[in-house]
C-alpha cells in the first residue's frame, strides 16, 4: 500500500495547528474561557456547593453520609488530601487559566479587528484573574502559568508565593481597566454575561479587600457602587433591584439585572444527561437543594420540585434570619408547609435534615427544562459571583477598616443602609459586626460566608466545636494528592507539607 | 513426491472410476479422506490403470481396491499414506526372510498393515489374515510396523518369525492446527497454540462463541460480564497485557472482527477455534496481536454425499442462587438498632408486625425462563464445488426480569469453494446474523436496575399496594405511579429512594425497548497454484453491520427522586463498515528430509468507518412502547438529535514467514511483520515485529529408546514481539474540542454559544506499544494414551499506550497520549488429555490448568500509581489501584484488625507516643491498622488487600461412551482472586441488608468481623474500602453435563438416517464457592471481580436432538 492509505483526514475535528484563523474562531475560544465560570463536576461538585457546605449556614445534607463526599467532608471537616473537593476546584481554576492563556497566546496571530482583539484579551485577563483569585484563596500555594505550559516544561512548574499571585491579579485587572475597548456596559439582550469594566473594578476591589488594602478596595468599590448608594450608577448601569425575591428567578427580567456584576449563566437547552453530568449547562444547585419527596397539597402550594435535600439550612442561620425580611426568599421552611397542610416532603430521606431548605435555589416546576436531556440537570437559574449588594457591603467594610466613620452621614453607613432599605429595614450603624451580619443575611447560600469567616479569622470560633474545623489547617484546601506526584509541587504546610 | 494435504479423518469413501490412472484415484481417495498420500510420481506412472466402484467404504478398503494386483504396499501413519514399492529387489546374501503376523490389541489380525525396513524404502503389507513375509538385509535390521489408526511400532528382528501387536493410536500428533495464514501439522508447530474442536463446541449451550473457550484451553481467562442472554464476556489471553484494550484479536476465516463483533456466530457452524498465545504464533498478526489472537474457522463442505444435520435443544433456566436478605421483621429490628446506636429513637414500634414482608428477589427472578437453539446445516458438493450452508435460530429469556431480558438471533451461513481449474480455486465464507436483545438496563451497577433494587429495597414496602386506602394516599395520589394490570399501584418505598425503585414499576417503564443488529461478515478468495507447491492467494474480507435501539420512556413516578415527567421516544441507528485485503504467496518444497515453507504477504485493513444518528422526540402522545412513533411530530424544540462519525483506522502490513524442518525432527520458524497505522504520526508510523521459534522432536531421534513411557516428545521455544496501536484515532495530534459552551444574553436575545479549546498537547512521537514474550514448552505422548502439553512464558509489555495524567495545572481537558508504562506477565500452563477404550467403554478425560502472575513494573518517572482505569464504589475512594510492583488494578483499602470489643480496647489502641489512634471510635467499630504509624488513620493507611484477577484457572472434561450412550461432564474454575461484594447502597442508610448483618457486633464478644450497625458511620466501618468487603473468589463449576443416546446404526439406517442422537443437558448445574453473592464469575473492563449486583449465570436444563440425514 502507498503511504497515502495511511493518511487520514481528521474529518469533523479541528487541529490546534490550524485553528484560531479568524475572528469567529477566536470568539469560540473566548466562549471556552467563560465556560469555566459554570464549571460543575460529574460528581455534582460545584464551587458554591462546596463553600455552602463548609459554612455554618448549611449542612451538606443529601441522601446519606457519603452522598457527594466532597460536600460531606466540608461539613464535618474530615477533608483529607485524598478525599475532598480540592481536585475539582483545582481543575476548574486551571482549566480556565489554560483557556485564557491559550487565547491570549493565539490572539496576536488572528487576522481580525484589532479593537475587538483587545476586548477579547481584556476579557481573558479578567477571567484569568478571577480564576487565580479563587485558586489562591482555596489553595494559597499555586503555580501561576501565564502562557500555555509547554509539554517539555510540564513537570518543572513551581508554586509561587501567594503575594505574587495577588500581584499578578492586580496587574491583570489594572490592564483590563486601562483597556478602552472593554465596554462599561453590554447589551443585556444579546451580550449580558460578558464582563465589563465594572466587573473589573468590582473584582479588583474584592482582591484588594482580601489583601486588606482597604483604601484601594474602597476606591474600586466606589467606582462600582456609584456616588450615591441606593441610586443608579449610570456609568455601569448598576442599581439594586427593588424586590429582593426577584433576584432568584430565571426569567428575562431577573437574569442579568441591574444588580448583577459577575453572573454565571446557565440554561435549560444544553440537553444535559446523566452520563455526562459535568457537561450540562443547567444549574445543578436547583435539583440539589430541593426537599426530598416534595408534594403539593394545597392548590396554592409553591411549585417546588422534589429534590435531593442538599445544603439544608442550619438552625443557626434559621434563627438569625427568621425575622428578617429576606427570610422567605432565603429559607424554604418545609416543616411549616407541612404543619399548615400546604405541602409534604420526606424528612427521613434527607440526611442531616433540618426542615429548612435553601429557597434561593430550590428547583421549581415552572423552571423545569422543556428541552431535551434529564429534567433534573437542566435548570436555567443563574448564579451571582458578585452582585451590587455585595460590593456595597464590601465597600462599607473597607471604609470602616480604613478607619472611616461608621455613623449616620458616613458613606459606610449609607452603603449598609441602602442594602437594608431595599428590603425595608431601617439603617444601623456601620460597625463591622453589623456589616458582617448583613453580609450573612443578604448573601446567605451564595457561597460567601466561608471565605468571610476565614478572612476575618472567625472560622475556628464559629466552625471549630460544632463542625470540627481545625485552625491553621482548614483555612485552605490541600493540594490534590495526584498533583504532587512527579511534579515539583509541594503540599502546603497546613496539610503536613513543606510549602 | 507429491504431498496432498487435507483435513478430516474417519471419512467414508465413495468412488467410481474406470480405467483411471492410479494417481488420479489415489488423489481422490486422499481428498475425500482428508489425508495425505505420499508417493513417487515416476514410480506411480508405471502402474496399471484402476477400476474401482465403492460406496461408503473405509479408507483401507478403498486403498485395497486401488492397489489390488499392483506390486505396491502402503503405509498408513496417522493421516499420511506412503506408497511403498514391493517389487523384489536384489538383496545381499546376508538377507533373512522374516514371516510374521500383525494383530491388534484384541489379537485380531490387522490386514493391510505396513511392514517397512527402517532406513530403506523396502516394505510389504500384511494380508487378510494379518500375515506377512519380508526379506530383510540382515539380522540387525529393524522393522517398522504401522497401520492407520494405530501407533506404529519399531521391532528388532529376533529370528525368522515375528508377531507384532499394534495399539490404537490416540495421539493428537496427527492433528493439524490452524495458524495465521495457513494450517500446520500439530507435531511440527513451534508456538503455543490451544485448540478447541467442533465436538467440544457443539456440546455446550452457549449464546456467544467466547463462552465455549472458558475452561477449554489453558492460558485463557473468560468471565461473563452479565448473565443477560447474549452479553459478551471478558476474554483475556495470558492475562492483562496493557492498560487499554485487553480484548484479543478475533479472526474469523481470515477476517478481523472486533471483540464485540463475534456475537453473529452460531456455535454449530464452528469447525475449530485456535488460541494463539505466544509471540511466535501471534507475530504474523503483528500490530494487533498483543492481547492475543483467536482464530475461528467455520465449517466447510466436503465432496460426496450431501449431509443434512439438525442440532437443537430446548429447555428452561432458573437462578442457581439467591441472596440471603433480611425479611421485614429482621429488617425493622436492625433498622431500629442502627438508629438507636446513633442515639436516635426506634423507627419501627413493632418489627414483628411486618412479618416476612416482600421478597423482592422472588418478584424479579424467573424460574422457568425458556431457551432454545436450533440449527439446520446442509453440506456437500462435488469434485468441483463444495458448500456448507446453515440456518440457525436462538431464543433465550433471561432469569431476571424476563419481560425486559431477552435475546433472539437468527443466523445464516454460506461457505463454498469452487475449483475453476485444477490450479485455481475460488471460495467464499459469508455469515449473516440478525439479533434482537432486550436488556434490564443496569446490571452490575449499584445505581439502580432491577437487581440492585431487589437487593436494596426494604422488605416492608409491598410489591403491589393492595390496600385501596393506602393506594389512594400519598405518594400514589396525583403522581404518575406505575400500576399493575388491575390498576393497583406498585409499592413505593417511603424509606429507600434514589435510583432504587420498585423493580416491577421499573420493568413496566421499559417494556418493549430493544436493541437490534444486522451483521454480515464474510470473505471471498482466489487461490492459485500455478506451480506445484507455490500458492498465491488473494482474500477480500468485510464486515458490514447495522445496529440500533428503540427506547420509549413513559411519564412515570418511581419514587420521589426518580421521576420522568415527560414521554420520550428515542431511536439510534448506527452503521459500521470494515474491510481488509490480504495477498499472500506461499511456497512449500521438500528435498530429502528438508521441508521448507515460505510465506510472504501484504495486508491492508480499514476499520471504524461508523456513522451514527440518534434522535429523541419528547412529549409524544403515546403511553406505551407499542404506540410510540416518530410520526408524532412534537414541537421542533423537543426533538433532540445527535450524530457521530468514526475516523478510519487503517493498517497497512507486510509480512513474511519461513518454516523449516528437517525430517519433522528439527523445527524452526521465523516471522517478520511490518505494520503501518494511521494512529501514529510520521515519526513512528511503522512498527516492525519479529519473532522466531525452534522445536526439537526428541522422540524422532535415532537414539530415542523404544519405550512404553514416552512415545512422542517435542520441545519448543520461541521469542518474539507483537504490538498494539490501540490508543484511539488522532491521539498524536493536538485537536480542538467543542462543547465548552456558554450562554450570553437574556430573554429572546439569549444565545447558547459553542466554545472551542485545545483538548490536549500533541505527541508527535507517539509510537507502537510492544509486547515481547518468551515461551518454552514441550508436548509429549506418554503411556500411549496420555498427551501432555506444558508451557512457561514471560511476557513484557513496554511503551504502553495510554493517556497518562499530566498535571491538572496544565489545564488541558484531556491528557495527551504517550508511551508510558511497562507490565510483566509470567505463568505456566499445562494441558493433559487421556483417552482409552476399556472393553466397550470409550473413555477420555482432559484438563488444563494455568497460573498467571501480573506485575506492573513502570508507570512513568516518579509516578507511583495510575490515575485512570480505576474502579470506585459509591462514595469510597478508589477500590482498586495500579501501582508499580503490584498486579494491575489490585484491591486497595484499609486493613481491619478486628473490632473494638470494649472502650478499654479503644483506649489501649495507642501509637508509639501513647496517643489513642481512634479516640472517637465506639465499641463495635473496626480497629483500623495504622500502617504508616503516624498515630491517626488517614488515606496513607491503605494498602493492597487482594487481586481481582484469578491466578489459577482450570478446566476438566470427562467423557465416556458405551454402546449408544455417551456422557460428557465439563467443569471449570478459578482461584486466587478476591471479589468485592459491593451489593448494599451505603448512601441509603435504610437499604436492606444481607443476612450477614445478623452476625453484627452487638456487645463484647459477639463479633470480630461484622461491626455494629450505624447510619452515621463515623468510624467509616462501612464507608472505608477494606477487607470487610472482600471475599474469596475461588469457584469450581460444573459448566455442562450432557447425557446422550444415539440410536444403533441398524435402526437409523432403516429409517433412512445417518445418525440420530437425543440428549439431556444441564448448564451450570453446580457451583462450588464460598462467595456469598449471586455469582463468583464477574467480568469487567478495568478490573474483574467487582460485584455491584451482577446478573447471575442461569442454571439450565435442556433436552436436545442431533439428526444427520
Amino acid at each position: 500500500c502507498s503511504n497515502k492509505f495511511l493518511e487520514v483526514a481528521p474529518k469533523g475535528t479541528f487541529l490546534e495547528s490550524n485553528y484560531y484563523q479568524n475572528q469567529e474562531q477566536a470568539f469560540n475560544g473566548l466562549i471556552a474561557v467563560y465556560d469555566v465560570l459554570g464549571w460543575q463536576s460529574n460528581g455534582f461538585v460545584t464551587k458554591v456547593g462546596v463553600l455552602d457546605a463548609a459554612s455554618d449556614d448549611h449542612y451538606a445534607g443529601g441522601g446519606g453520609s457519603s452522598d457527594i463526599m466532597a460536600f460531606q467532608v466540608m461539613t464535618n471537616w474530615t477533608v483529607t488530601p485524598a478525599t475532598g473537593p480540592q481536585e475539582d476546584l483545582w481543575k476548574k481554576g486551571f482549566a480556565g487559566i489554560f483557556r485564557a492563556n491559550t487565547l491570549l497566546a493565539k490572539l496576536p496571530g488572528v487576522p481580525m479587528d484589532d479593537n475587538l482583539k483587545k476586548r477579547y484579551a481584556a476579557e481573558c485577563k479578567l477571567l484569568r484573574a478571577f480564576y487565580f483569585f479563587d485558586l489562591v484563596r482555596f489553595f494559597k500555594n499555586i503555580p501561576m502559568p501565564l502562557t500555555p505550559i509547554a509539554t517539555d516544561n510540564m513537570y518543572n512548574v513551581l508554586q509561587v508565593p501567594p503575594a505574587d499571585v495577588y500581584k499578578q491579579i492586580e496587574t491583570d485587572l489594572k490592564d483590563v481597566i486601562a483597556e478602552v475597548n472593554l465596554p462599561d456596559q453590554v447589551d443585556r439582550r444579546s451580550e449580558a454575561g460578558r464582563v465589563t469594566k465594572g466587573t473589573a473594578h468590582a473584582l479588583l476591589g474584592k482582591v484588594y479587600l482580601y489583601e486588606q488594602k482597604w483604601a484601594e478596595a474602597a476606591a474600586e468599590f466606589k467606582e462600582v457602587n456609584g456616588e450615591t448608594p441606593g441610586q443608579l450608577n449610570a456609568k455601569y448601569g448598576y442599581n439594586l433591584v427593588p424586590d429582593f425575591a426577584t433576584l432568584w428567578k430565571s426569567d428575562a427580567t431577573a437574569k442579568f439585572n441591574s444588580e448583577s456584576i459577575l453572573e454565571v449563566a446557565f440554561n435549560s437547552v444544553s440537553g444535559g444527561v446523566w452520563s455526562a453530568v459535568g457537561s450540562t449547562d443547567g444549574n445543578l444547585l436547583n435539583i440539589q437543594t430541593g426537599p426530598r419527596n416534595y408534594k403539593r397539597i394545597a392548590a396554592d402550594a409553591p411549585d417546588y420540585v422534589s429534590g435531593w435535600s442538599f445544603l439544608v439550612i442550619t438552625p443557626e442561620l434559621f434563627n438569625a434570619i427568621h425575622y428578617d425580611p429576606r427570610y422567605n426568599a432565603t429559607v424554604l421552611n418545609m416543616d411549616s408547609l407541612v404543619k399548615n397542610n400546604i405541602a409534604t416532603y420526606d424528612p427521613k430521606a434527607g440526611y442531616m435534615n433540618t426542615g429548612y431548605f435553601l429557597n434561593k435555589f430550590a428547583g421549581r416546576v415552572s423552571n423545569q427544562s422543556k428541552g431535551g436531556g434529564a429534567t433534573e440537570l437542566n435548570y436555567p437559574q443563574n448564579l451571582y459571583e458578585i452582585r451590587l449588594a455585595d460590593t456595597y457591603l464590601m465597600e462599607a467594610e473597607a471604609r470602616v477598616k480604613a478607619g472611616e466613620a461608621s455613623g449616620a452621614g458616613s458613606r459606610a453607613y449609607a452603603l449598609l443602609g441602602a442594602v437594608r432599605a431595599r428590603v425595608g429595614l431601617g439603617p444601623v450603624l456601620a460597625t463591622l459586626d453589623n456589616i458582617f451580619n448583613e453580609r450573612r443575611l443578604e448573601l446567605a447560600g451564595e457561597g460567601h460566608r466561608f471565605f468571610d469567616l476565614v478572612r476575618t479569622g472567625k472560622a475556628a470560633a464559629v466552625l471549630g466545636v460544632s463542625r470540627g474545623f481545625v485552625a491553621g489547617k482548614n483555612e485552605i484546601l490541600p493540594i490534590p494528592l495526584l498533583e504532587l506526584e512527579n511534579t515539583k509541587l509541594e503540599q502546603s504546610k497546613e496539610w503536613g507539607g513543606t510549602k | 513426491c507429491l504431498h496432498i494435504s487435507a483435513k478430516g479423518l474417519s471419512q467414508q469413501i465413495t468412488l467410481s472410476e474406470k480405467n483411471a490412472p492410479l494417481k488420479k484415484v489415489l488423489k481422490e481417495v486422499a481428498r475425500q479422506a482428508g489425508i495425505s498420500v505420499v508417493y513417487d510420481e515416476t514410480l506411480l506412472s508405471t502402474f496399471a490403470p484402476v477400476n474401482i466402484d465403492v460406496k461408503n467404504v473405509t479408507v483401507k478398503e478403498a486403498m485395497d481396491v486401488c492397489l489390488k494386483n499392483q506390486p505396491l504396499a502402503y503405509v498408513m501413519e496417522g493421516k499420511r499414506i506412503t506408497l511403498v514399492n514391493v517389487m523384489p529387489e536384489r538383496v545381499a546374501d546376508s538377507s533373512i526372510t522374516v514371516t510374521g503376523r500383525v494383530v491388534n490389541e484384541t489379537n485380531e489380525p490387522v490386514p493391510g498393515a505396513t511392514i517397512r525396513i527402517q532406513n530403506s524404502s523396502l516394505g510389504t503389507a500384511a494380508d487378510g489374515n494379518g500375515k506377512f513375509t519380508i526379506k530383510v538385509p540382515n539380522s540387525k535390521s529393524v522393522l517398522i510396523v504401522s497401520f492407520i489408526g494405530y501407533d506404529s511400532k519399531t521391532v528388532a528382528i529376533s529370528g525368522n518369525t515375528l508377531n507384532v501387536q499394534l495399539k490404537p493410536s490416540q495421539t493428537a500428533l496427527t492433528e493439524t492446527v490452524v495458524v495465521g495464514y495457513g494450517i500446520q501439522k500439530k507435531s511440527v508447530v513451534t508456538g503455543a497454540i490451544s485448540s478447541v474442536r467442533a465436538a467440544d463446541i457443539e456440546s455446550q449451550p452457549v449464546t456467544r462463541l467466547e463462552q465455549v473457550l472458558q475452561g477449554r484451553t489453558s492460558g485463557l481467562t473468560v468471565a461473563a460480564s452479565s448473565g443477560q442472554p447474549g452479553s459478551a464476556s471478558s476474554v483475556r489471553v495470558r492475562g492483562i497485557t496493557s492498560f487499554n484494550n485487553n480484548n484479543p484479536l478475533w479472526v474469523v476465516d481470515g477476517v478481523v472482527v472486533d471483540n464485540g463483533g463475534i456475537g453473529y456466530l452460531n456455535q454449530y457452524d464452528i469447525e475449530s477455534v485456535e488460541v494463539l498465545k505466544d509471540a511466535a504464533s501471534q507475530a504474523i498478526y503483528g500490530a494487533r496481536a498483543a492481547a492475543g489472537v483467536i482464530l475461528v474457522t467455520t465449517k466447510k463442505g466436503k465432496a460426496g454425499k450431501m449431509t443434512v444435520s439438525y442440532n437443537g435443544y430446548y429447555g428452561t433456566s432458573a437462578p442457581a442462587h439467591k441472596l440471603k436478605l433480611l425479611d421485614a421483621t429482621q429488617y425493622a429490628t436492625l433498622r431500629n438498632e442502627a438508629v438507636t446506636n446513633d442515639g436516635g429513637t426506634p423507627v419501627y414500634a413493632d418489627p414483628k408486625s411486618f412479618g416476612k414482608g416482600t421478597d423482592w428477589q422472588a418478584q424479579i427472578f424467573n424460574n422457568h425462563a425458556t431457551r432454545q437453539n436450533h440449527e439446520i446445516s446442509i453440506s456437500g458438493g462435488s469434485e468441483k464445488s463444495t458448500f456448507y450452508t446453515s440456518f440457525g435460530f436462538l431464543k433465550q429469556e433471561g432469569i431476571v426480569a424476563s419481560a425486559i431480558s431477552k435475546y433472539e438471533r437468527a443466523n445464516f451461513r454460506l461457505n463454498t469453494t469452487h475449483k475453476i481449474t485444477p490450479w485455481l480455486t475460488w471460495g467464499e465464507n459469508i455469515g449473516y446474523a440478525y439479533d434482537k436483545s432486550t436488556g434490564i438496563g443496569n446490571t452490575n451497577n449499584e445505581y439502580g436496575g432491577p437487581l440492585s433494587s431487589a437487593i436494596n429495597l426494604d422488605p416492608i414496602t409491598p410489591a403491589i399496594e393492595t390496600d385501596p386506602a393506602l393506594a389512594a394516599g400519598a405518594p400514589y395520589k396525583d403522581n404518575a405511579v406505575r400500576r399493575d394490570a388491575m390498576g393497583r399501584p406498585y409499592g413505593i418505598s417511603p424509606v429507600v429512594g434514589q435510583e432504587i425503585t420498585n423493580p416491577l414499576a421499573y420493568i413496566s417503564t421499559r417494556l418493549g425497548n430493544y436493541n437490534w443488529s444486522h451483521n454480515i461478515v464474510g470473505n471471498t478468495y482466489l487461490e492459485m497454484e500455478p506451480v506445484k507447491g507455490l500458492k498465491v492467494r488473494s482474500t477480500l474480507g468485510a464486515k458490514i453491520s447495522f445496529w440500533g435501539d428503540e427506547t420509549y420512556t413513559p411519564i412515570s413516578y418511581l419514587n420521589s427522586s426518580t421521576i420522568s415527567p415527560r414521554t420520550s421516544f428515542a431511536r439510534g441507528q448506527h452503521q459500521g463498515y470494515n474491510w481488509n485485503l490480504e495477498n499472500t504467496v506461499s511456497y512449500t518444497k521438500s528435498f530429502g528430509l528438508h521441508n521448507l515453507t515460505l510465506l510472504a504477504g501484504q495486508g491492508a485493513y480499514m476499520e471504524n468507518r461508523t456513522k451514527d444518528v440518534t434522535v429523541t422526540f419528547y412529549d409524544i402522545p403515546a403511553d406505551n412502547f407499542g404506540d410510540a412513533s416518530l410520526n408524532f411530530k412534537s414541537a421542533q424544540a423537543n426533538r433532540i438529535s445527535d450524530g457521530n462519525e468514526g475516523i478510519d483506522h487503517r493498517v497497512s502490513s507486510l509480512f513474511g514467514r519461513i518454516n523449516y524442518n528437517y525430517g519433522e525432527k528439527y523445527l524452526a520458524e521465523g516471522i517478520l511483520r511490518r505494520d503501518g497505522s494511521t494512529r501514529f504520526g510520521p515519526n513512528h508510523k511503522y512498527g516492525v515485529f519479529p519473532s522466531y521459534s525452534l522445536g526439537w522432536v526428541a522422540s524422532k531421534e535415532g537414539f530415542w529408546p523404544e519405550n512404553k513411557v514416552v512415545d512422542f516428545l517435542k520441545f519448543r521455544g520461541g521469542y518474539g514481539t507483537v504490538g498494539s496501536d490501540d490508543i484511539g484515532d488522532l491521539a498524536y495530534l493536538a485537536t480542538i474540542g467543542s462543547g465548552r459552551n456558554y450562554t450570553f444574553g437574556n430573554g429572546d436575545g439569549e444565545k447558547y454559544l459553542i466554545g472551542y479549546s485545545p483538548n490536549a498537547p500533541s505527541n508527535p512521537d507517539l509510537k507502537w506499544e510492544s509486547t515481547s514474550q518468551t515461551n518454552i514448552g514441550f508436548e509429549a505422548t506418554v503411556l500411549r494414551n496420555i498427551t501432555v502439553a506444558f508451557d512457561w512464558y514471560n511476557k513484557k509489555t513496554n511503551d504502553i499506550l495510554q493517556k497518562p495524567r499530566i498535571p491538572y495545572y496544565v489545564g488541558a481537558i484531556d491528557n495527551p497520549a504517550a508511551n508510558v508504562g511497562s507490565m510483566k506477565n509470567s505463568g505456566i500452563e499445562l494441558e493433559l488429555n487421556y483417552h482409552n477404550k476399556l472393553g466397550e467403554v470409550e473413555f477420555s478425560a482432559g484438563g488444563n490448568v494455568s497460573y498467571i502472575k501480573n506485575k506492573v513494573t513502570f508507570l512513568g518517572n516518579g509516578v507511583k500509581t495510575l490515575a485512570d482505569k480505576q474502579e470506585r464504589f459509591q462514595g469510597m475512594p478508589e477500590i482498586v489501584r495500579t501501582e508499580v510492583g503490584q498486579a494491575f488494578n489490585s484491591f486497595y483499602g484499609y486493613q481491619s484488625l478486628g473490632i473494638f470489643q470494649t472502650q478499654q480496647d479503644i483506649d489501649n489502641y495507642v501509637d508509639s507516643k501513647g496517643n489513642k489512634i481512634q479516640p472517637k471510635a465506639k465499641p463495635g467499630d473496626f480497629r483500623w491498622a495504622d500502617l504508616d504509624g503516624d498515630g491517626v488513620i488517614t488515606d496513607k493507611d491503605r494498602t493492597f488487600i487482594g487481586n481481582p484477577m484469578p491466578s489459577w484457572t482450570y478446566g476438566v472434561t470427562i467423557s465416556a461412551a458405551y454402546k449408544g450412550f455417551d456422557i460428557v461432564v465439563f467443569g471449570q474454575g478459578v482461584s486466587g482472586n478476591k471479589i468485592f461484594q459491593g451489593l448494599r447502597r451505603l448512601d441509603i442508610t435504610n437499604a436492606n441488608w444481607q443476612t450477614k448483618a445478623l452476625d453484627r457486633w452487638t456487645g463484647p464478644g459477639t463479633s470480630n468481623d461484622n461491626p455494629r450497625l450505624t447510619d452515621l458511620d463515623k468510624n467509616k466501618n462501612y464507608t472505608n474500602p477494606s477487607s470487610f468487603y472482600l471475599e474469596d473468589g475461588s469457584y469450581f463449576r460444573i459448566k455442562t453435563l450432557q447425557i446422550g443416546y444415539s440410536l444403533p446404526g441398524t435402526v437409523t439406517k432403516r429409517i433412512g438416517l445417518q445418525k440420530i442422537r437425543v440428549y439431556v443437558m444441564s448448564e451450570n448445574l453446580l457451583t462450588i464457592t464460598k462467595y456469598t453473592g449471586y455469582d463468583p464469575e464477574i467480568g469487567g473492563t478495568n478490573a474483574l471481580s467487582i460485584d455491584r449486583g451482577i446478573y447471575p449465570q442461569a442454571r439450565s436444563f435442556m433436552g436436545g436432538l442431533n439428526v444427520t440425514f
